[in-house]
């Protein structure tokens, strides 16, 4: 396990602004924020703060205006497109509010298909895939599709999906935000897991004041800023 | 590529129950299908009634024909003839007294026709044109039986016999054995007004080559009266050459010239092709065809258009997935990839379709086989469609992973109930075998074309699936992941 004090992304001084015509929607004013190996942040605040927007853009989905998201000493920005994807790939792992899976594909393919875009397929990939559903309780539901698959199941099947390339970071946008309470404790509780069991860093975005009570550190968005 | 291959495949298939793509992706294999089939068969087509043309054409008519620009008269030719014979790739030629001129029928005086005649030496000319082949009765124009039974029934001088060609003689009514007057030239008796010069001939046979242009025109009488009648003893106005290939027409018809030796008094010598006789029919079908590859092109073109717009209607639905996918790390070439994919294997596929198509149709309308029986149709046809029936409802049951099977399934029953009940096109039942004198209709397959068609369907499909692929890939990731 790697060392926790190691600073493993540095926001810069970020910002993000969208346009509209001649008006400016100023979402993010100067963040700045040092995320560490192996820690499980929560970023909280009101909706429509920016709090998604931060975490599209530490995944690389989004360009910010200004600022710099650095990974390790890498500019992440500075990257081509190409060699981007392939960062993204390897490094960052998401999960979102709602499942993202792919529908034509089946819960053992959506799990696979992360390491398929840079491997061709083989046996240890799904095999690797089916090993990340038994960890998170789905064994038996290896070949269903997700519109066979209850919420929580999905969101499962989403959190395995993340692990599959096994990266530093993974980035969660209110990962129960959809899901009903019975449902939200058991995707927590995978989470603390994975983070207690394999070390990765956990970013994520949430509404839930017990699931904020239950991190290493709490990130507090206000007007653009970090305030906590 | 082959995570490409694997999300596009399953796109083409299309497993979600409420998607309608996969149903699509037929449409548009079919669209490109039906476009591949019809250039196919359509130049098929156009390329055997030229070549059908060219070839009966060919069979009875002289490769080059030489004469003097204005049609003048010649002597020497014997010589000619022999000079021309020695040059390479020269068959056989033959001396003709050819003229127009007016025929008065039985009983009538006025002009009824006005024909050609060719005065010609019977064996001289089988080498060339294959005259004999094509004649019914005699061809023997001096010492027929039917003349001297004509000459003592009129009691008139006979100047000889007369082949007339077939469509000619019902044109005039005249029957074997009938007296034709035929109208050579006017002459001027010394009184100011010109009196008709006649001569009467049998009709001893018919020519029938089915070459309209012939079996409806010509009358060949015996060379040697044709000199007396026009008074040119030893002389011709034409040699009509055979080559042993028909294209080398041009290249040998200077040669010609040159061998005929024809002296500066004597007039300026004209080897005319078979091609510059027939200028205006090649050309009309070769414009024909012209026009018509431009006009299948555009079909194709059409059929790439609804490439297009199935894989814009793909990248519609499929944009949140394509978000997804660019979360999880592939690239804008992936997502471009992906899509090219998926429109290459509909143009493709579809090209494949077409081409099979277009060349079982041709070759159902080449063959000359009989349409099998109904009950031979219904006893094939009803197990195969039962059987499909059954097929079907288990594929629709279970969870669709049979669909696309059973689809092709349905697309080759169908086909084969379709070729089962559509006869062998006959000409003779369309009523058209008048015109283009064959009971079929004249299929030619060339193998060029169709290849040339299989590759521009194919850049034409692949060029389509362009924009539709550069969109999916310009999706912003944030902005795809968030489309509802």
């Amino acid at each position: 396990m790697s060392n926790r004090s190691e600073t493993l992304i540095r926001i810069v001084d970020l910002h993000k602004s969208y346009y509209d015509g001649e008006s400016e929607l100023r979402v993010l004013q100067g963040i700045d924020l040092e995320i560490k190996t192996s820690e499980l942040l929560a970023v909280i605040g009101a909706s429509g703060v920016g709090k998604s927007t931060l975490l599209h853009i530490m995944g690389t989905l989004d360009r910010p205006t200004a600022g710099q998201v650095l990974y390790g000493d890498q500019d992440v920005f500075t990257m081509p497109e190409a060699e981007l994807a392939r960062f993204r790939n390897q490094e960052v792992g998401f999960v979102f509010q709602f499942h993202h899976l792919l529908p034509e594909f089946n819960a053992l393919e959506n799990v696979a298909m992360a390491a398929l875009i840079t491997t061709p397929s083989n046996k240890a990939i799904y095999k690797e895939a089916a090993a990340l559903l038994e960890y998170v309780g789905l064994a038996e539901r290896l070949s269903h599709y997700p519109s066979q698959l209850s919420g929580g199941e999905r969101q499962r099947v989403a959190i395995a999906r993340a692990l599959i390339n096994k990266p530093k970071v993974v980035l969660a946008d209110e990962p129960t935000g959809n899901l009903d309470r019975r449902s939200s404790e058991a995707v927590h509780e995978l989470l603390w897991d994975l983070n207690a069991k394999s070390g990765q860093t956990f970013v994520i975005v949430t509404h839930n004041s017990e699931l904020a009570e239950q991190v290493d550190r709490v990130v507090k968005l206000a007007d653009g800023k970090v305030v906590l | 590529m082959k995570f490409e291959w694997f999300i596009a495949s399953r796109y083409l298939r299309s497993r979600r129950k409420q998607s309608f793509i996969s149903i699509i992706s037929i449409i548009s294999i079919g669209g490109v299908a039906l476009g591949v089939a019809t250039v196919i068969l359509v130049i098929a087509v156009l390329d055997g009634v030229e070549h059908g043309l060219k070839d009966r054409f060919l069979s009875n008519e002289a490769h080059v024909a030489l004469h003097i620009f204005d049609h003048s008269f010649f002597k020497d030719y014997q010589e000619r003839i022999q000079r021309i014979e020695a040059i390479e790739n020269v068959v056989a030629a033959s001396p003709v007294v050819f003229a127009q001129i007016g025929v008065f029928p039985e009983h009538s005086n006025t002009i009824q026709d006005v024909i050609y005649i060719k005065g010609i030496d019977p064996a001289q000319e089988d080498e060339v044109t294959g005259f004999s082949t094509y004649v019914t009765g005699s061809t023997d124009f001096q010492n027929s039986e039917l003349i001297e039974k004509a000459a003592f029934i009129r009691d008139e001088t006979i100047a000889g016999g007369i082949i007339l060609g077939g469509r000619l003689a019902t044109r005039l009514g005249a029957m074997k054995g009938d007296v034709l007057r035929l109208l050579i030239k006017l002459v001027d008796i010394g009184t100011g007004s010109l009196t008709p010069d006649l001569a009467n001939f049998v009709v001893i046979g018919f020519y029938e080559s089915e070459m309209e242009a012939y079996d409806s025109n010509f009358g060949f009488i015996h060379i040697d009266t044709a000199q007396k009648l026009y008074n040119q003893q030893n002389r011709v106005n034409f040699i009509f050459v055979r080559l042993t290939d028909a294209e080398l027409a041009p290249q040998i018809a200077t040669k010609i010239e040159d061998a005929a030796d024809f002296s500066v008094l004597e007039g300026m010598p004209n080897a005319r092709t078979w091609m510059e006789a027939q200028a205006a029919l090649f050309s009309a079908l070769q414009l024909e065809k012209i026009a018509t590859v431009i006009i299948e092109a555009l079909i194709i073109l059409v059929a790439s258009f609804n490439i297009a717009s199935t894989l814009i209607m793909t990248v519609m639905e499929k944009t949140k997935d394509v978000g997804t996918l660019r979360t999880l790390g592939a690239s804008r070439g992936n997502i471009m990839r992906i899509f090219m994919i998926q429109g290459s294997v509909i143009g493709t596929l579809g090209t494949m379709i077409g081409t099979g198509l277009g060349l079982s149709i041709c070759w159902l309308l080449s063959t000359n086989t009989e349409r099998p029986s109904y009950w031979y149709i219904l006893a094939l046809v009803v197990p195969i469609v039962l059987q499909f029936l059954m097929a079907s409802r288990h594929a629709l049951r279970s969870k669709g992973g049979w669909k696309f099977a059973v689809g092709v399934l349905w697309l080759i029953g169908v086909g084969f109930a379709l070729y089962c009940a559509v006869r062998p096109i006959s000409l003779v039942d369309l009523g058209l075998s008048q015109i283009y004198q064959t009971h079929q209709l004249p299929i030619k397959i060339n193998w060029v074309f169709v290849i040339f068609i299989n590759l521009l369907s194919f850049v034409i499909c692949w060029f389509a699936t362009l924009y539709p692929a550069w969109q999916a890939a310009n999706l912003k990731p944030v902005e795809a992941l968030q489309h509802e």
